[in-house]
């Protein structure tokens, strides 16, 4: 009946299982690296850091009490030899028991009171005592971040700039699927649901620069959705506003980064805003954002346009491809030549027309591509203080500009078909089109009012742009009567 | 009205086969039910290791491309669809259709067809999941399947719908067994076997049934759902229709959460026979060890919102759950302690199931105190969705349940087989499970808290990651070879075979009365039952006074039966008490309906995935298979019993 053999507890096995354990232990200290949630930089991941290391260390107790119990046990109680008497065949202590039942209770009581203390302090209101509370939105787009300042009207993408010491008040959406706000040395996660907007808020306490990234999967590209958040001086971060709102120098003619900034017109300017610098560019770029969101989102498949990255100021990022490398003349010329090098999943490549090539590279020459990098690390605040030059759109109107920034991408002059149709003999077409319109009337609201007029065999994927203003579309009209 | 009047059309004559593989399509036998969940769910096993290992060795090393995040998806999707549903349960039912009956003194299971029936529909659910990754098509939105990223919009393609449908055929099969399972314990026990008399792995069996069957419904409701959602374009989780995503979490992990204790509960009835057997004690406080798990049982229904702490419930919803959480920590850490003081002051013999059992101690601690970590939710905060939580879950679902299941394995292994699994190769199964299991898992937590997100296919080179990764990578292959000398140790032990007798352990319940492997019939007699352990004090009776002389003394919870044995000093009958006499062994009739309802289910979730027609074939099995079953005896008019 006991035919077993007879074995002690195999003590040597024991400490090779340990010793991994030991040597990973010491190798956990590692407050410097750029996401760890320890050696943190804001009240909150402090607090959370700090009620970590509180519970951890009642853990760390009832650990080495219970291993060592077992420990203890399997030798003192090991079996020598089969012929050992039988053990007193005790059946339990209830005082033993509702003791043990007891001590639980009052360790999860003592980590239960300052987790709710910490829950009311961190999710409850933002503390406005601390300082001017600055009012962020914070956008989850698959796979990049957009932040939006509302009083101040500025919109940058990837990179968040804060001032040091004063509440940072977020509002958290999302538009696709669900994606977590997330800077460990700053503060916990939030996650950004569609639907369900989330608020936080978080205090930077140093200076410097930290790694943020999403934390719930949202899809393909999930693992590369980062972003930096950089803590300022109070002035630094003043003058960072400011150039927000000072346009960059015009390119020189005849250099690079005058052809770069056509060819970006041309190719890249339907889906990214560079110019966001000007006054009442925040709410054009706000719906200019939405609109290409109602563009991508009725007609996934065929759609030309996508919510991208606001680029104003591109020349001051310090990461392309949402935290991903750092942002140089070769790695932009990459990024833009294939992105998939960088970022497998980007919905740029998958729909832009420029990516419209076999093998899903840019259909440019690597010189054009050089150009447009040169174009966009150009992208700086300028020497024309803000506020004192006008936007690209607007202003004295000049009906090809306007076509080139905001129609090339997806509209050729002559037949060929981008997204669009080719817009040659539009005057005549659009004349005869509706009863009763003249083509005046007809390319207007063809242009405010993208679904009015859609033609067959063509997906309804244009996006509004009315925000262009009334003198901007007249001279877009103009100009595309003039087309032959 | 007779008998011809009910005949239906017999389309198969009544399997007759007691070889070869219809002698297994038309089981109605709870042990060989139990060894088809058994092997089916071991494949999976394999398949899911292997999937961890790929998964592993991706993130190896940083910016890695061996494996694109298109398949790196799919691969952490089936990853934790399949152990969880394919696995971790099957092999738990494995356990349930083998033990139950022996524990409890009876012949088979309450629904001998509709148990056959649930393993035919949990098989064919399983194909229909993985069926997926021959179209290349694989389920990419994770095991949790958030709305909206699992709606048709974000993921097209039929991916997420094999897995939504695979669930919910999957559904069907729990929540039948779980049914069958509590009747059959309710109703079946031996005589004399009251509630308290109950083995503690039939306890835990009946509060995990209880479970399966109160929380699977709720998986399929979110189920059907989404399943509508992706085939019929309704708007009940896609927030682009005004459909709520956090509504699925909620659905989601209400059933989701007692999911969990679903998947340890079982391994911890395991680990309850084990320790006293091989410390020789009875268990300490079996009162306690009960209760502690009915309250698990009934607690893991208010504590479904700790996955959510970051979804933005607010302060006051996450405080309740906080609370709640921790409080559910309570009967779990009195299981633990009750566990020690059932070694405590024994005569310990460590065979390979006992090491399995003590580790499961050890392990689940440190999963369970790493629970308590993240029950608090400014911590979690921080560790939601990170490499902590994966350290934390897998020291509980590896730590736990899935060595539970080892140890469950080696124990019974001689029962169900007659002979042992070798001990050498058992001691080397278990030395490389644990070292690889540690040397993958415990480095996840330094991860999840140097900010490492859980489900990036990859990573860059400035984050720290590396070291912890690479160990990681490398305890999964030692944790690999384990499971695969745990392989080489049946081959082995089924080529020489040692064997073990009818009561090998000097078990304490009654499935060690039987033989090894047990007669068709389990019992040749029905047991009476007088004692808790009464296989135990029927060896030992001079330790009956014992047990329940300290048991009188202290506890109030005394077993009435036990009480008036000890006044009638009647002292245990070794051989069983009535006797029906063995002309009277009725054993239901083999049956191929439960396999075709299964096949009719299966056409079913076919059709979902391909087009109407299948789907009629499949219903039109479904009503045969009913019908067919319906009017087929469960015994022929004249058994033919020898």
């Amino acid at each position: 009946m006991h035919r077993v053999s007879k074995l002690s507890f195999p003590l040597r096995p024991a400490f090779f299982l340990l010793a991994p354990l030991a040597i990973a232990l010491l190798a956990a200290c590692t407050p410097d690296n750029k996401q760890s949630t320890f050696g943190t930089a804001g009240p909150i991941a402090k607090d959370q850091a700090d009620l970590f290391i509180f519970i951890f260390w009642i853990a760390a107790v009832v650990f080495v009490m219970v291993e060592a119990a077992i420990i203890y046990i399997a030798i003192r109680y090991r079996r020598r030899s089969d012929s050992d008497k039988l053990p007193h065949q005790t059946h339990g202590n209830d005082r033993l028991e509702i003791t043990w039942t007891i001590i639980p209770v009052l360790i999860l009581a003592a980590i239960a009171v300052p987790t709710l203390i910490s829950i009311w302090e961190q999710q409850n209101h933002v503390p406005q005592d601390q300082g001017e509370v600055l009012n962020v939105e914070a956008i989850g787009h698959q796979w990049w971040f957009e932040f939006r300042y509302p009083d101040q009207e500025v919109i940058v993408s990837n990179e968040l700039h804060i001032p040091v010491g004063r509440p940072v008040a977020f509002k958290l959406e999302s538009q696709d699927v669900i994606h977590s706000f997330w800077v460990p040395k700053i503060a916990g996660k939030v996650d950004m649901v569609p639907l369900n907007d989330n608020y936080m808020w978080m205090i930077g306490d140093e200076v410097g620069e930290y790694y943020g990234q999403c934390a719930e999967f949202c899809g393909i590209a999930h693992a590369h959705m980062r972003f930096r958040v950089f803590v300022h001086e109070e002035e630094e971060f003043q003058a960072w506003l400011k150039g927000m709102h000072t346009a960059p120098d015009a390119p020189a003619a005849g250099s690079p980064e005058e052809s770069g900034k056509n060819l970006f017109a041309a190719n890249c300017s339907s889906c990214h805003t560079v110019d966001s610098t000007a006054p009442g560019s925040y709410a054009r770029e706000v719906s200019a954002q939405q609109a290409r969101w109602n563009g991508w989102i009725s007609d996934i498949e065929n759609s030309g346009i996508v919510s991208a990255p606001n680029l104003t100021h591109f020349g001051t990022h310090s990461t392309i491809g949402a935290g991903l490398k750092d942002l140089n003349q070769k790695t932009l010329e990459e990024w833009i030549t294939d992105p998939s090098s960088i970022k497998i999943g980007t919905r740029m490549q998958k729909h832009a027309a420029v990516y419209d090539t076999p093998d899903k590279t840019a259909k440019l020459s690597p010189s054009e591509v050089s150009d447009i990098a040169a174009y966009l690390l150009s992208l700086k605040p300028g020497s024309t203080p803000a506020g004192e030059t006008a936007s690209s759109v607007g202003g004295d109107a000049d009906g090809e500009s306007l076509f080139v920034t905001n129609c090339a991408s997806c509209h050729s002059t002559g037949d060929d078909t981008i997204v669009g149709p080719g817009l040659a003999g539009v005057a005549d077409r659009a004349g005869s089109r509706v009863a009763g319109q003249d083509s005046d009337s007809y390319l207007k609201e063809s242009i405010t009012n993208s679904g009015a007029f859609v033609v067959d065999g063509f997906a309804p994927v244009m996006p509004g742009f009315s925000h262009l203003g009334t003198d901007s579309i007249d001279a877009l009209v103009t100009y595309l009567k003039t087309l032959d | 009205m007779t008998t011809k009047a009910l005949t239906f059309p017999r389309i198969f004559p009544r399997p007759k086969a007691t070889t070869g593989i219809w002698s297994w399509i038309g089981t109605v036998d709870h042990k060989r039910i139990g060894t088809l969940y058994g092997i089916t769910s071991f494949i999976w096993f394999i398949v899911g290791g292997i999937e961890a290992i790929a998964i592993r060795a991706q993130l190896a090393t940083p910016e890695n491309d061996l494996i694109g995040p298109e398949m790196y998806n799919q691969l952490f999707t089936m990853h934790g669809t399949t152990m969880v549903f394919l696995v971790i349960m099957p092999l738990s039912a494995a356990f349930f259709n083998w033990l139950i009956p022996l524990q409890i003194g009876a012949r088979d299971v309450a629904f001998p067809r509709l148990n056959a029936l649930s393993f035919w529909i949990f098989l064919f659910g399983s194909l229909i999941i993985n069926f997926s990754w021959l179209t290349g098509d694989a389920p990419n939105g994770g095991w949790f399947g958030y709305a909206p990223n699992s709606g048709i919009t974000f993921n097209p393609g039929l991916g997420m719908t094999y897995w939504i449908v695979g669930l919910n055929v999957l559904g069907v099969a729990s929540i039948a067994a779980g049914l069958n399972f509590i009747v059959t314990i309710l109703n079946m026990r031996a005589p004399g076997m009251d509630m308290f008399k109950l083995p503690i792995f039939t306890w835990m069996t009946l509060v995990t049934s209880v479970l399966i069957v109160l929380a699977l419904p709720i998986l399929a409701v979110a189920g059907i759902q989404l399943q509508t959602d992706r085939i019929y374009g309704t708007h009940f989780f896609n927030s682009l229709g005004g459909g709520d995503p956090v509504m699925w979490q909620h659905i989601f992990w209400l059933f989701g959460h007692p999911e969990v204790y679903i998947l340890i509960l079982p391994a911890m009835g395991i680990v309850s026979e084990v320790l006293p057997t091989f410390a020789r004690k009875p268990l300490f406080g079996y009162g306690f060890v009960v209760f502690a798990g009915i309250v698990i049982g009934f607690m893991g229904w208010f504590v479904w919102s700790h996955h959510m702490f970051t979804v933005g419930l607010g302060p006051a919803a996450n405080t309740a759950f906080s609370v709640s959480t921790m409080l559910i920590a309570v009967p779990t850490g009195v299981k633990i302690f009750n566990w020690l003081g059932t070694l405590w002051g024994g005569s310990i013999r460590f065979n390979t199931p006992m090491l399995f059992s003590v580790s499961f101690i050890a392990m689940f601690t440190i999963g369970g105190l790493s629970g308590v970590i993240h029950a608090s939710p400014p911590t979690d905060a921080q560790q939601q969705d990170t490499y902590f939580v994966v350290a934390h879950f897998h020291y509980v679902l590896v730590g736990g349940a899935l060595l539970g299941i080892f140890s469950g394995i080696y124990f019974w292994w001689p029962k169900m087989t007659g002979y042992f699994l070798n001990e050498k190769l058992g001691i080397a199964n278990w030395l490389l499970m644990m070292i690889g299991f540690n040397l993958q898992f415990a480095p996840m937590h330094w991860l999840g808290m140097d900010g490492m997100p859980r489900r990036i296919y990859t990573y860059a080179e400035n984050m720290g990651w590396e070291t912890s990764n690479a160990a990681a990578s490398a305890g999964g292959i030692i944790l690999g070879i384990g499971v695969l000398i745990f392989m080489i140790n049946v081959w082995y032990s089924m080529r020489n075979k040692v064997e073990a007798g009818d009561d090998p352990w000097d078990g304490r319940t009654l499935e060690w009365s039987t033989s090894s492997p047990p007669p068709p019939h389990d019992f040749d007699e029905i047991p009476q039952v007088k004692y808790r352990d009464d296989f135990w004090f029927r060896k030992y009776p001079e330790t009956i006074s014992e047990y329940y002389h300290d048991h009188n003394e202290h506890d109030q919870a005394v077993p009435s039966g036990a009480q008036n044995d000890l006044e009638e000093e009647n002292l245990p009958v070794v051989s069983g008490g009535s006797d029906d006499g063995h002309g009277g062994i009725h054993l239901p009739d083999m049956s191929y309906y439960p396999f075709i309802l299964g096949v009719g289910v299966a056409g079913i979730g076919a059709g979902f995935l391909s087009n109407n027609a299948v789907l009629f074939v499949g219903v039109g099995i479904l009503v045969w298979g009913m019908l067919g079953w319906s009017m087929e005896p469960v015994n022929d008019p004249e058994p033919e019993h020898d």
